[in-house]
């Protein structure tokens, strides 16, 4: 698990100005800490697409924004990530958190053009989001690493460089609860 | 009834320094009245998501008014964003949503709902300040200045009768000078306008 407070110092070393979030259980206690500390602003959006084309504002503005959502709803957002995040080249650091990613994670299956069907993705023991993020992200052309525990958060500032380097969106996708 | 050209003039004569966000059908008749480096067409983007676009800036530059001229089917798309721009208070927001009833740009095939949603009443019913509904050159004459004019955000409805636009697009040769290059590059451009890119 990674501490909050962590991840909202790695972010204030970012320089970020804002989170666009719609709010899940594994993002609680970081958007919890953002409010107490009240520093970087956070903005609830109604659906995860609408965060990353505020976002895309925000930065044609010149402010600094992140988006914090579930992949679930990061399964919402391909068009707005492509038309507002990669084809208007918003470096855009996206923290997704991985609902059901342990026990994916534990089946040592693998996610690919072969096994990716209905039969696997019906299977009540896996969250069908869990394999869908990756596969995803891929074919959206966002690169993503992951973020799994304390030793992990300077994560988030390479991962914010590689957004500024590429200026495109890239992902981290956070695989536990933040505490 | 009001058609687009005539809105679109009105609003070109009030705008003075705001940024205009074009979508859809206002994109290319916006290039007639309007070439500034504050002009932006919301083309080759994605559609349904000009409005929050808008916001963004508008959050980014609260000191400079943005004006947003969404489709009425493109708001359809994304109608919480009515909610998310009165949560966030931009009080220099201006979103417009011309209403000719149709998918203009593909055909003028009927919206969702066209004739019988009132989008004016749904911008109260989330919570905007200030809503208004123009249907005439008189109106729009008489209220496109103190539209422009104190704290938002607002939302208009600007009824127009349905026009036979096509689907905009950039390229090289575009008649709209604002579309002959891509959206990154009219990004790039609209950020240094701005001043974002200091």
């Amino acid at each position: 698990m990674a501490q909050a407070r962590l991840i909202l110092e790695e972010l204030k070393k970012c320089h970020v100005t804002h989170v666009l979030s719609v709010p899940d259980n594994m993002s609680r206690a970081l958007l919890s800490a953002l409010w107490a500390d009240g520093e970087i602003e956070v903005i609830l959006v109604t659906r995860e697409g609408e965060a990353f084309a505020v976002a895309a504002g925000l930065w044609v503005g010149g402010k600094t924004p992140v988006v914090l959502i579930q992949n679930t709803g990061f399964l919402e957002t391909g068009d707005a990530v492509r038309g507002t995040g990669t084809r208007m080249r918003v470096p855009l650091l996206c923290l997704i958190t991985y609902r059901g990613y342990a026990k994916w994670a534990a089946s040592g299956l693998e996610a690919t053009p072969e096994t990716l069907n209905a039969e696997l993705l019906s299977n009540m023991a896996y969250d069908s989001t869990a394999i869908l993020v990756e596969p995803t992200l891929r074919a959206w052309g966002i690169p993503y690493d992951f973020l799994h525990d304390d030793t992990d958060v300077p994560k988030i500032s390479a991962a914010f460089r590689k957004a500024q380097e590429l200026e495109q969106p890239v992902a981290l996708l956070m695989t536990k609860d933040t505490t | 009834m009001l058609t687009k050209h005539q809105f679109l003039a009105t609003l070109a004569r009030w705008r003075n320094d705001a940024v205009v966000i074009t979508t859809m059908g206002t994109v290319v008749p916006w290039a007639r009245f309007s070439q500034t480096p504050l002009d932006f067409a919301s083309c080759d983007s994605a559609m349904g998501h000009a409005a929050d676009f808008a916001l963004g800036i508008a959050l980014a530059q609260p000191q400079r008014k943005v004006i947003c001229l969404n489709g009425d089917g493109s708001m359809l798309m994304t109608l919480g964003t009515l909610v998310t721009i009165v949560q966030t208070g931009a009080k220099n927001l201006i979103l417009c949503v011309i209403e000719n009833s149709t998918y203009e740009v593909t055909g003028n095939q009927p919206i969702p709902g066209a004739g019988v949603v009132d989008f004016t009443g749904m911008a109260k019913a989330a919570g905007f300040p200030r809503t208004y509904t123009i249907d005439d050159v008189a109106t729009c004459e008489r209220l496109l200045p103190a539209i422009l004019s104190g704290e938002g955000p607002v939302f208009v409805t600007v009824k127009v009768a349905p026009d036979e636009d096509a689907p905009p697009s950039r390229r090289p040769d575009a008649q709209a000078p604002y579309l002959r290059i891509s959206l990154a590059e009219s990004v790039r451009q609209l950020r240094r306008a701005l001043g974002s890119d200091q």
